[in-house]
């Protein structure tokens, strides 16, 4: 496949899917708060710029702060998971609960814990629901270490920090970029959520259901897909920039 | 001609070589994994500055051996000493180098941070005979690939810089687990050739572990046969070519009767 299609092809695919998105809603005539035509999408957020960018940064921060600190825990809990077999069997349950218990059920109650204007309770549960899945990676990835080179420091007997950091950690990084993939969407989903009162896309998002504005509502979700793409993005260029190396990441031209 | 610091070993000498500083000293060595006896009773004095190779059927605990010798795993009866100090302590103290079977490098290091790994880890027992990993990656024909990842390199390539890696340590004995078994045939004589060139005149002790009969003559002073599981060594054959071992040694019809010897011992060691 040559480098202009690969470019191309995806440009097409999104100008037919708003294209048929615009020609559905006014053929069907579809009320704007159901589903608001594309073009008028635009026009809205083209109306209110800055206000658009400026929670679109709000809500950035918030995933991205969340996704950072459920990185930096998980790597923690995965090292230690990876360590002893008694650690990962006590901790599985607690992250598996984690996982499967809706967090839109508890953002009141850890929003009236930690302040409903305040920045933490977005942050803390994007944290603690992107935290599983970068743990069970985490933990995976660094047993998974290959075994000879895990015998060749235990040769010269390398501290667990030294075989930490030399060994399980990079051979985590495959995994924890999977499992990056996956959060990244689901921190944006959780922030968007429980921001209310904090600024950001959720409020926008919130407000416009309250007053029954289709268009600024769907301005803000396609401001969500924006930044979900635009992160997805980023996650890539990360992930080619620190794992050019492995064999996900070279070209396959050849 | 001898490379400086050795000697063939001939059945003639083999009363001194016993009374001259082992670098490696198994007395009694027996290993069992639960009920499966894997070593029965291994004696066994390697000489500072020697090539011993260690041949013997598959799974009959040659590799065992060698895990011993390099203090990761843990005899059940005897006495292991290497330069003197027990295996353990050996390990803690980087005196023994291992290359692997399989090269074992970190597809995220390059070469030159892979030739370095093992002294970059437990740095401070780093002792005064390190070498430095760049001077000996040119050496092997690396020089122009310090950059590259593994996956840029060949099989013998790969295994160039897990020899420069062991190398680089500077440790008084080098324990190779089959390091040739997984190229082909080209390859292997080419590192053949160059193990001969690196270890000769370096004063390394080696233990070096092969199926191959012909490597293990054309490489070694002594090839040991070992049985069947349990490991017993059955035959120590004194390996009396000249040094430094010509590229063409096996044409030699000496190297012959050599190998014919290490087979009939090996044969006899199975039944």
């Amino acid at each position: 496949m040559s480098r202009a299609t690969r470019y191309v092809a995806p440009v097409v695919g999104l100008v037919v899917f708003f294209a048929a998105w615009e020609l559905l809603v006014r053929a069907l005539d579809i009320r704007p708060f159901v589903l608001t035509r594309p073009s008028q999408i635009v026009r809205y957020m083209f109306r209110f710029p800055h206000d658009y960018f400026r929670a679109a940064l709000i809500t950035m921060k918030h995933a991205a702060l969340g996704f950072a600190i459920a990185v930096v825990v998980a790597l923690v809990i995965g090292a230690a998971m990876a360590a002893s077999r008694f650690i990962e069997y006590a901790t599985q349950p607690v992250l598996t609960l984690i996982a499967v218990t809706p967090f839109a059920a508890y953002i009141a109650s850890v929003k009236i814990g930690l302040g409903v204007f305040s920045d933490k309770p977005v942050v803390f549960i994007v944290a603690l629901v992107s935290l599983p899945a970068f743990a069970f990676a985490a933990a995976d990835g660094m047993r998974g270490a290959d075994p000879s080179s895990r015998e060749l420091l235990a040769s010269v007997d390398a501290s667990r920090w030294e075989v930490l950091w030399h060994l399980r950690m990079p051979s985590a990084l495959p995994a924890l970029f999977t499992a990056a993939k996956y959060n990244v969407g689901l921190a944006l989903v959780v922030a968007y959520l429980a921001e209310g009162g904090t600024g950001g896309l959720g409020q926008i998002g919130s407000r416009a259901i309250a007053g029954n504005q289709g268009d600024r509502l769907w301005a803000a979700i396609l401001s969500m897909a924006i930044l979900g793409t635009i992160s997805l993005i980023l996650l890539n260029v990360l992930q080619r920039a620190v794992m050019g190396w492995h064999v996900s990441q070279r070209s396959d031209d050849g | 001609m001898i490379a400086p610091g050795r000697r063939p070993y001939t059945p003639a000498n083999v009363g001194t070589w016993a009374t001259m500083t082992a670098a490696v000293s198994l007395r009694g060595l027996e290993k069992s994994f639960g009920a499966l006896e894997t070593i029965a009773g291994v004696d066994l004095e390697i000489e500072a500055g020697s090539f011993v190779s260690l041949i013997g059927p598959s799974g009959c605990g040659k590799s065992t051996l060698l895990r011993i010798v390099a203090g990761l795993e843990t005899p059940s009866g005897g006495q292991v000493l290497v330069d003197g100090e027990p295996a353990v302590s050996a390990r803690r103290h980087k005196r023994v180098a291992m290359v692997p079977q399989h090269p074992g490098l970190l597809p995220w290091r390059s070469v030159r941070a892979n030739a370095r790994l093992l002294l970059d880890v437990n740095s401070k027992a780093n002792g005064p005979t390190t070498k430095d990993p760049i001077e000996l990656l040119e050496r092997v024909g690396l020089g122009s690939f310090l950059d590259a990842h593994p996956h840029e390199l060949s099989g013998g390539m790969q295994q160039r810089v897990a020899l420069v890696r062991a190398l680089a340590l500077g440790a008084p004995l080098l324990a190779m687990d089959e390091p040739l078994a997984a190229l082909d045939e080209i390859t292997r004589a080419e590192m053949r050739g160059l193990l001969n060139q690196l270890v000769e005149g370096h004063n390394v002790t080696t233990l070096f572990v092969t199926h191959s009969i012909s490597e293990a003559v054309a490489l070694s002073d002594r090839v040991l046969v070992s049985s069947p599981r349990p490991a017993r060594i059955v035959a120590d054959i004194p390996i009396d070519l000249s040094r430094p071992r010509p590229d063409d040694v096996d044409d030699d019809a000496h190297f012959f009767d050599l190998c014919t010897q290490v087979r009939h011992a090996l044969l006899k060691g199975a039944e």
